[in-house]
């Protein structure tokens, strides 16, 4: 019995502890299992929100016994006896019994016991009715239509709606910010730095009405866009260069993605097929070398290769449940994982939704994707690949094609001018095994008796050549041997060793081993070469698995023609030293004077195709002869094409980075049966479940029921469509929501990753709808003209004064009447401390650069150390995108200044000021040395003058985008007289002024 | 500096700064609770909000005068294994050798199980509560009468990375805050001078999931472990600058702070009604005295050789962890809130994760902590600690009562033992037990969810009400779960 709980806990969903809502505990388990279909049987068809509530009272959740209907509270929790609902279904009160038909005992029990234990109920947000009309009422789940926006006279759109907002409640709009204010906000949302100093001077002295439009359009034209989005969209789908977890291991090829993603963002992709590359690129764009990298969206997250090794069942649901998780957040905003152990409590997801959208991903699993950086070598090798199907396949059309035919007659044509292989005149064959040996008709030597564990043959022959260049040895079959042989093991396989060659000559009685150049055999074993019989290691040996029960052969080319006297006599040796009888059953050696070059081993049907004359040969010979030229010729041309490169994301064949750069391979070779799982747990599953998506929404069926089964690419292509389908709700509403998110510091939805009842109910639905509409419609998924509307908006040009009388009516700004001062994130802040101290490093693309020293730890986890980095090194001032980004092994800099914890989806980054914060603001070495280096610069762009007002001018006018004012230039003067230009540095990289944008 | 500068000027008696002026340091009357609340929770800090809005985020706590106010975590990394140490199994004498274990092997082991197998260490009862403890910990089993133990901890997991995670955040997976973080996040500090929740791992390197385990996953940065290498001569990172930057150096430095204070006060004033302005003003006059406060702390000069010498610091089995206990307390002492100490790095040597040998792997590791934990108590209590000090001995999962190989045993999250010592605890029970053979806990079982929902309770905070929402859901430390084990409470 114990060890029966033993295993049933290790199926025991794993899944079910990691989120919520999960029935682990009593009274959850009490309630969910033994109450709730009680009332849902019973109660629900009166008094619930999808059917009615009669008297006022609705069942389906806490809130609604707690209020009660028109009779008052239908429980009093801990008291049945005062409790209307067990009064009701005791029928105690002839006016009050319900149902009418009176319980049974057994369920009546259950309602009281749960009362008096307190009634738990953790229904605690008002059901959404099932009714998926009803459900579709939600703000993010409507269908999309361009609302009519308010008539306010304004150009841009987004003035309309938040102008006419602000009016109903009573608040002015802030006045534009200065120009300053506008050059250094707006640089620092669309790329990530701050403002160049030529820019700056420019800008201000710019008298074109439209100098800020022509701003914007700069700023999204240069590359530095691409470069500071991408984090966006990185922190949002948790992409990190490591595993996480124990064995947090690098992924050395993870940068191609970053890189994919910058790439799209400068080029601007329109967002449907960022997208769709992201989840299908190898559908959508097959060969693509520029589009495959985009799949490591789907290597993204985590992955514990402990878990992965030692617990495979767990492993798999929750690879899949973080893809799920991923995807759906990211995309469309929804919180599908909420739906593992039951119906999502909240949001119209059924749990069946939830098994769908695993079984997209039920085909793939994370690890180094190999690609052709090349398009043509995809395309060359997409071709080679075809023929060597075919020939597997033996598809005459594509074999013996007019060019195929032609191309395997003179193959066969130039290597059937036959060699001559001279039959060796045996002397002697003995085994050491005292195995009877006789010789058969053919020269064969054929081995009886009861097959021994080991065996080495001695031959001892004389030849009738004047030379021999090679030594052929046949194997053959015989009725008499297992499987038909040619070998003695129970499957017919045999395992040669050694084959060595010695030659004796009647005046020398000295044998002379004879050097081998090469062996060839018409079929080698897998990792069981015919090489391996003249390597010398006994340990290693020629096989023939899985190809027993037909003769073989090997060819033995000497490294140089022996002239054979009469007298000379050769000694053959077959050492078969494996045991288990994988011996030799039946033999035969020939020799041969043939000029090497001629020397191929083809195997047995090919022999006999190509020693039939070429006008007798069968179809099926023909066919055979193609295959075997044409793949051959295929498999070397296939060798010459430059080698694949790699991106770290998910596939049916993988490497899976295991530490130190080495990796082990892993494979799906079709995808796994997903089932819906009751409650979450493994070892409970019900029906089968085929890919699909949300019910809830009627835009395409939700069930991917045409893609085909065992093709999983055609899945992940089948919910991309599905996302950027144009009547998706959550699709487009998200993805503005989203980039509003960070051009305010905060979505009209304030959960960007949540449009469901658990998230932010949006501030301006209105806005929301027009953009997507305008964004789907008119902008075609355009990220950078939706950047460019309302970075150009008044709104988001209004200053980020603190106004005390708007203050009062909406304390939290939730309606826009001013901009929010937004602190500088940590990428962000490195790259503006490298930008102004002159270090910035502009080079885009590539490995991503290690800003630590890295040595073996105790197991594949290395051991980072930050501190260790030389600020002086060549590369050290590329931009924060760039950064190998070590889940585990957070960099303390990036950390104090809220880099999120990439263990998990990161759509907002959290703010926060500590005491440790300001100690790595102020002492971190990168702080300090660059402090050192720009203050070096500002000297010698002064010509080493010793005018220390103009160097610290020099220094604010980087740091703040403006001139000290007088006061400011003297304290700042007593500083940098006495400690040095580099002290006030490190005070700007300190100063509120320079860490916040206004 | 931060919202626990809040909590703590609300709280804590000990604060010599009047509350009212720490108040308008901050941020001024109201902004002061407002900056809490932003402090604690807004991505960006839209400042203002109403009193009675910041106190409904503190209603998690139940109990203002809680019985534990800073709390001391033991961590075994490996998986410390409890038929070795407390949970004495005579049945596996009995049934020693015998292919008993389940035929395949079961998720998470690392190898399919072999025969029973005994404890090869001898096992006698110690104290008044007649408590069973190997010959391995004899210095603990001296004080078995002030500890409660925890007989029937289980875990849903037998791999190490989630089994660090569950035990530490109550998750399987990566990126929740951990049991530090959320009491930092709902309680703050008890002194502004130290970090809230210190982290001391082994010398020897990080435990599994490296720094995840100290997280403060969506939690404020704040929030995280500050970690200490308790060997270097600057435990404190970033404490004081780099000598070779003589710009920074002493005068220096006191002038810079000067001058960036005086520019971010005029700042300040210039962009009226932001306390996030003020709130990083205040962060770094909290800086400058963590920087006279802290080097004191980690000095360990001053302690007299017979307390060092109780540690084990003079012998070099001992003296890492015994290092790293005597600070431990010495923090405390000092007001820090929360602090981990972990035994043994990750990998397949020098922690609890034995399997190999029992025999040969795991009495060192024994002997390395033995002698430091029973100091610990000792000291806490002569320093007086131990009545508002909580010290629990943690691991993240046990081991098999089945071989591995034939000398070893593999990981098992069926049972292990906690104990916890000090404030608010019952002295010299037990709770729960485990099957015959230590295999799976049978009664009274116990997840960390009810380790930590206990842990909160001692520390005033209810933990179904401690909540944060992410991405949808409101998290909790203790998930959808936990209870509070009365039975082990003072």
């Amino acid at each position: 019995m114990v060890l029966r709980i033993a295993f049933q806990w290790s199926v025991i969903a794993l899944l079910c502890v990691v989120l919520k809502d999960c029935y682990a505990d009593d009274r959850v388990v009490f309630f969910q299992e033994q109450v709730v279909p009680i009332l849902q049987k019973r109660c629900y068809p009166c008094h619930s929100h999808h059917s009615k509530m009669e008297g006022g009272l609705a069942l389906d959740w806490r809130s609604g016994w707690e209020a009660g209907g028109s009779r008052g509270p239908a429980i009093a929790p801990s008291d049945s006896e005062n409790s209307l609902l067990v009064t009701a279904i005791r029928h105690l009160d002839s006016e009050l019994k319900m149902p009418e038909q009176r319980l049974p005992e057994k369920e009546i029990q259950i309602l009281v016991q749960w009362v008096d234990q307190g009634a738990f109920d953790d229904r605690k947000v008002q059901p959404l009715g099932l009714d998926p009309q009803q459900a579709l009422q939600w703000w993010s789940l409507k269908p999309l239509s361009k609302p009519n926006l308010p008539a306010v006279s304004r150009l841009n759109p987004i003035d309309c709606v938040v102008l006419d907002k602000l009016h109903q409640v009573g608040v002015e709009p802030s006045p534009t910010a200065d120009r300053k204010t506008l050059i250094r906000r707006v640089t620092y949302d669309l790329t990530g730095l701050p403002p160049e100093p030529e820019d700056l001077d420019r800008f201000l002295k710019d008298p074109d009405a439209r100098a800020y439009e022509n701003l914007v359009d700069r700023l999204l034209h240069s590359d530095r866009y691409g470069e500071r989005w991408a984090r966006h969209w990185l922190d949002t789908i948790h992409f990190a260069e490591s595993h996480g977890y124990e064995h947090d291991v690098g992924r050395d090829n993870a940068w191609r993605f970053r890189d994919y993603v910058i790439q799209a963002l400068n080029t601007d992709l329109p967002w449907q097929e960022f997208v769709q590359d992201q989840l299908a690129a190898d559908y959508f764009h097959p060969g693509d070398s520029r589009r495959f990298p985009a799949l490591g969206f789907l290597g993204a997250g985590t992955f514990d290769l402990s878990t992965y090794s030692t617990a495979t069942v767990t492993f798999d649901y929750l690879a899949r449940d973080d893809l799920v998780n991923q995807t759906m957040s990211a995309f469309v905003s929804t919180t599908a994982n909420c739906a593992r152990c039951h119906s999502h409590k909240f949001d119209p997801i059924t749990q069946e939704d939830y098994y769908a959208l695993q079984a997209v991903f039920a085909g793939v699993i994370k690890g180094d994707v190999a690609y052709d950086a090349d398009s043509t070598t995809t395309t060359e090798r997409t071709q080679l690949q075809a023929i060597l199907d075919a020939a597997i396949n033996r598809d005459a059309r594509v074999l013996l094609s007019e060019s195929n035919r032609t191309f395997t007659e003179l193959q066969a044509s130039q290597f059937s001018q036959s060699v001559h292989w001279q039959p060796l005149e045996y002397q002697t064959y003995l085994s050491d095994q005292n195995t009877p040996l006789t010789r058969q008709p053919n020269n064969v030597i054929l081995a009886g008796g009861k097959a021994p564990d080991k065996e080495t043959y001695t031959v001892t022959a004389t030849c009738g050549l004047e030379r021999i260049t090679a030594i052929r040895l046949d194997l053959h079959v015989d009725e008499t041997l297992p499987g038909r042989g040619p070998g003695r093991a129970g499957n017919g396989n045999m395992h040669l060793c050694e084959f060595e060659v010695r030659i004796f000559d009647a005046e020398n009685s000295q044998p002379k081993l004879v050097k081998m150049a090469s062996a060839a055999a018409d079929f080698n074993q897998a990792d069981w070469g015919i090489e391996r019989a003249i390597d010398g290691d006994p340990q290693t040996a020629w096989g023939i698995n899985p190809a027993e029960g037909k003769p073989h052969h090997a060819l033995f080319v000497f490294d140089e023609a022996i002239p054979l006297k009469a007298s000379t006599h050769l000694a053959i040796t077959l050492r078969q030293l494996h045991g288990r009888s994988h011996v030799i059953g039946a033999f035969s050696l020939s020799a041969t004077s043939a000029d090497t070059s001629k020397l191929v081993a083809f195997p047995y049907e090919v022999e006999q195709a190509m020693k039939t004359a070429s006008q007798e040969r069968s179809n099926e010979q023909w066919l055979t002869l193609a295959a075997h030229f044409l793949s051959l010729d295929a498999r070397q041309r296939m060798q010459a094409l430059p080698a694949p490169a790699y991106v770290y994301a998910a596939g049916k064949s993988v490497l899976i980075p295991n530490g130190y750069g080495k990796t082990q391979p892993a494979s799906i070779a079709s995808p796994k049966t997903i089932h819906v799982l009751h409650r979450g747990d493994f070892d409970k599953p019900r029906a089968e479940i085929g890919p699909g998506a949300l019910t809830v929404l009627n835009h395409q069926p939700p069930r991917f029921t045409d893609v085909s089964m065992a093709n999983e690419v055609e899945r992940r292509a089948a919910l991309a469509n599905w996302i950027v389908h144009r009547d998706n709700p959550l699709t487009w509403r998200s993805i503005v929501n989203r980039v509003w998110h960070y051009h305010f510091g905060r979505g009209l939805c304030e959960t960007p990753s949540d449009f469901g009842r658990m998230g932010g109910l949006p501030s301006h639905p209105e806005l929301i709808d027009w953009l997507a509409v305008w964004f789907r419609d008119e902008a075609k998924g355009s990220l950078k003209q939706l950047h460019r509307l309302i970075v150009t908006s008044q709104t988001y040009q209004q200053s980020s004064a603190h106004r005390p009388e708007a203050e009062m009516l909406d304390s939290d700004n939730r309606f826009m009447w001013r901009q929010n001062r937004q602190r500088i994130d940590a990428d962000s802040y490195r790259d503006f401390v490298l930008a102004i101290s002159g270090n910035l490093d502009l080079t885009m693309g590539g490995p991503s650069v290690q800003y630590f020293s890295q040595s073996k730890g105790p197991q594949s986890t290395p051991v980072l150390d930050y501190q260790a980095y030389d600020w002086s090194k060549a590369n050290s001032g590329r931009r924060s995108i760039y950064r190998y980004v070590w889940r585990g092994i957070a960099d303390p800099l990036m950390e104090a200044l809220d880099f999120p914890d990439l263990g998990l989806l990161a759509p907002q980054r959290s703010f926060s000021v500590s005491s440790l914060q300001s100690l790595a603001l102020i002492n971190d070495r990168f702080v300090l040395h660059h402090s050192q280096h720009m203050a070096d610069q500002i000297v010698r762009s002064s010509g080493d003058s010793q005018d220390i007002p103009l160097q610290i001018h020099k220094a604010v006018q980087l740091a703040w985008c403006r001139a000290p004012t007088s006061p400011e230039l003297e304290q700042m003067k007593t500083l940098v007289s006495t400690h040095s230009l580099a002290a006030l540095c490190r005070v700007l990289f300190n100063s509120n002024e320079f860490l916040f944008i206004d | 500096m931060s919202f626990c500068l809040l909590i703590e000027v609300m709280n804590n008696p000990w604060n010599q700064l009047d509350r009212r002026k720490m108040l308008w340091q901050v941020g001024g009357g109201i902004g002061g609770l407002v900056l809490a609340k932003m402090l604690q929770r807004d991505p960006v800090g839209f400042a203002s909000d109403t009193v009675a809005q910041v106190s409904k985020t503190r209603s998690y706590i139940e109990n203002d005068q809680p019985r534990v106010k800073r709390v001391i975590q033991l961590f075994m990394t490996g998986g410390a294994s409890p038929m070795d140490l407390f949970d004495y199994k005579p049945e596996l004498e009995r049934l020693h050798g015998q292919m008993l274990g389940p035929k395949e092997k079961p998720e998470g082991f690392v190898a399919p199980a072999g025969a029973i197998m005994k404890s090869p260490f001898r096992f006698a009862k110690h104290g008044q509560c007649d408590r069973w403890v190997s010959e391995l910990f004899p210095e603990q089993a001296k004080l078995v009468d002030e500890m409660a133990f925890l007989m029937a901890m289980t875990t849903k997991t037998n791999v190490h990375g989630p089994g660090t995670y569950m035990m530490n955040s109550g998750s399987l997976l990566p990126g929740f805050p951990c049991m530090g973080a959320w009491i930092s996040y709902a309680l703050g500090n008890l002194v502004d001078n130290l970090p809230t929740f210190v982290v001391l791992p082994d010398a020897r390197g990080l435990p599994y999931n490296q720094r995840g385990c100290f997280s403060s996953g969506f939690l404020p940065a704040i929030h995280q472990g500050t970690m200490i290498d308790a060997a270097a001569k600057r435990p404190v990172p970033n404490l004081f600058p780099d000598d070779r930057y003589a710009f920074a150096a002493r005068d220096a430095d006191l002038a810079t702070s000067q001058l960036l204070n005086r520019l971010n006060r005029d700042h300040a004033e210039k962009h009226p009604g932001d306390s996030r302005l003020d709130a990083r003003i205040a962060s770094y006059e909290l800086a400058a005295k963590m920087q006279l406060s802290a080097p004191e702390a980690f000095d360990l000069s001053r302690e007299t050789e017979q307390t060092l010498s109780n540690y084990g610091l003079s012998q070099s089995l001992t003296e890492d962890f015994g290092r790293r206990c005597l600070l431990a307390a010495r923090l405390v002492e000092r007001g820090v809130r929360f602090v981990q100490v972990w035994s043994g790095p990750q990998g397949a040597t020098n922690n609890w994760d034995n399997h190999g040998n029992i025999q040969t792997e795991l009495p060192p590791m024994a002997a390395s902590v033995d002698r430091p934990i029973a100091a610990l108590l000792r000291d806490l209590k002569s320093r007086g600690l131990d009545s508002d000090t909580l010290v629990i001995w943690t691991t993240e999962f046990g081991r098999t009562p089945f071989a591995q190989g034939s000398l070893g045993r593999d990981h098992n999250g069926g049972s292990f033992v906690s104990w916890l010592w000090g404030a608010g605890i019952k002295q010299g029970v037990a709770y729960g037990r485990s099957d015959d053979w230590g295999y799976q806990a049978i009664e009274n079982k116990t997840y960390c969810y009810d380790l930590h929902a206990t842990i909160l309770h001692l520390l005033g905070i209810n933990h179904e009400k401690l909540t944060v929402r992410q991405n949808g859901i409101d998290r909790r430390l203790t998930d959808v779960h936990g209870q509070v084990i009365k039975e082990v409470l003072a």
